[in-house]
């Protein structure tokens, strides 16, 4: 047997939930925003939507509405994005979404 | 001409169905529903309010037709737009910008169907104000006519007007909408003085629209107008926490205008 510790128990990847939020708001994004392209592009917790993706802000709100149907009313984006500056959602990675989504879906 | 099919619209709705149903108008060319969705939007909606924003053709995710960008295609839009709604009664129109103009060409169309406006950095369709919208578009529309232009944009507004300009392009570029706004429908100004209907007109304070604010106030029956202070033309991002207030106060207020039951 080894000792060694698997991965996960060293590095600080995103929880079981966070993971699952992360897969299901990858596929969502291919879904709703298949001329985007990302096909080539791997989806991390710290891809940010417009800066890496070259998604446009209202492309948010398309996934977020894919996402809404998917998660149901626990989760409120126009409340998630009225807590944010405009410079702050320019800036909004993949990893806050999840957490958002993690914290009221759990 | 303009083309017989109606381009898709993208809309969204949030908040409860049942209570005051506030739509929600954007600007032009630059702009989309975000300005609403990021901004005011989940306060109306906690407040009660049925929220109903969309992208207005060519713009956001909404279809972008070669033509039709006349004053009238915009607010015919509109009017499908609530008739697909089946909202319970009058509606609370607010506009931001160009959406502001849509908005008061619908009320004048539609007194019956709207319950109050609240106009952002808005004037109502004048020849005058045809004319320089179209001279603005198709300035712009110059102004990005090759892709070197947009380092000198984001030079001079910084990076997220230039993105903002660059998705734009294709709307300025390649469909007729400056030439359009030019011919627009404008309706005679001794209709406005009939347009009994509660309007209130924000402005920022440094905007060069603010100016017109006693104009506005002498043409329309029933129009306050308010400025707030340190902001320009682009005071709902700018300050959307004031210009929220405002729009809460006012639908608050519960004006039930029934333009028909007042005029018989």
């Amino acid at each position: 047997m080894t000792t060694t510790p698997a991965p996960d128990a060293v590095t600080p990847l995103p929880g079981a939930d966070e993971c699952a939020v992360l897969a299901e708001l990858t596929e969502a994004l291919h879904s709703v925003l298949p001329e985007i392209g990302l096909e080539d592009t791997a989806v991390t917790m710290d891809t940010r939507f417009v800066e890496d993706l070259d998604l446009e802000s209202i492309d948010l709100i398309t996934l977020t509405g894919e996402l809404g149907r998917r998660y149901g009313d626990r989760v409120d984006f126009p409340a998630f994005f009225a807590s944010l500056e405009l410079a702050e959602i320019i800036e909004l990675s993949v990893g806050q979404l999840v957490r958002y989504i993690a914290g009221r879906a759990g | 001409m303009t083309t017989a099919r109606r381009p898709r619209l993208n809309a969204v709705r949030v908040g409860p169905p049942g209570g005051d149903t506030v739509v929600l108008v954007h600007g032009i060319a630059m702009d989309n529903l975000t300005s609403y969705y990021f901004t005011v939007a989940a306060a109306l909606a906690a407040a009660g309010h049925d929220v109903v924003m969309y992208d207005q053709r060519g713009h956001g995710r909404s279809e972008r037709p070669a033509t039709g960008y006349r004053l009238e295609d915009f607010t015919s839009d509109l009017a499908v737009l609530l008739d697909d709604a089946h909202t319970a009664g009058p509606v609370h129109l607010v506009g931001n910008s160009f959406g502001g103009t849509v908005a008061l060409d619908y009320a004048l169309r539609h007194p019956d169907r709207v319950a109050s406006l609240l106009v952002v950095e808005s004037e109502p369709p004048t020849a005058a104000w045809a004319a320089k919208m179209s001279a603005l578009l198709a300035d712009t529309a110059h102004r990005l006519r090759d892709e070197r232009s947009l380092p000198w944009l984001e030079h001079t507004y910084g990076r997220h007007e230039a993105r903002h300009a660059r998705r734009a392009r294709p709307l300025l570029r390649g469909t007729t909408i400056a030439a359009d706004i030019a011919a627009s429908r404008i309706p005679a100004e001794e209709r406005w003085r009939d347009l009994d209907l509660p309007v209130l007109a924000v402005y920022g304070s440094t905007s060069d629209l603010a100016d017109m604010a006693p104009w506005l106030e002498s043409l329309l029956p029933n129009c306050r107008t308010h400025r707030v202070a340190g902001h320009g033309h682009s005071v709902l991002v700018g300050d959307p926490r004031t210009v929220g207030s405002l729009m809460l106060d006012w639908i608050g207020a519960g004006h039930r205008h029934q333009a028909k039951a007042v005029r018989v």
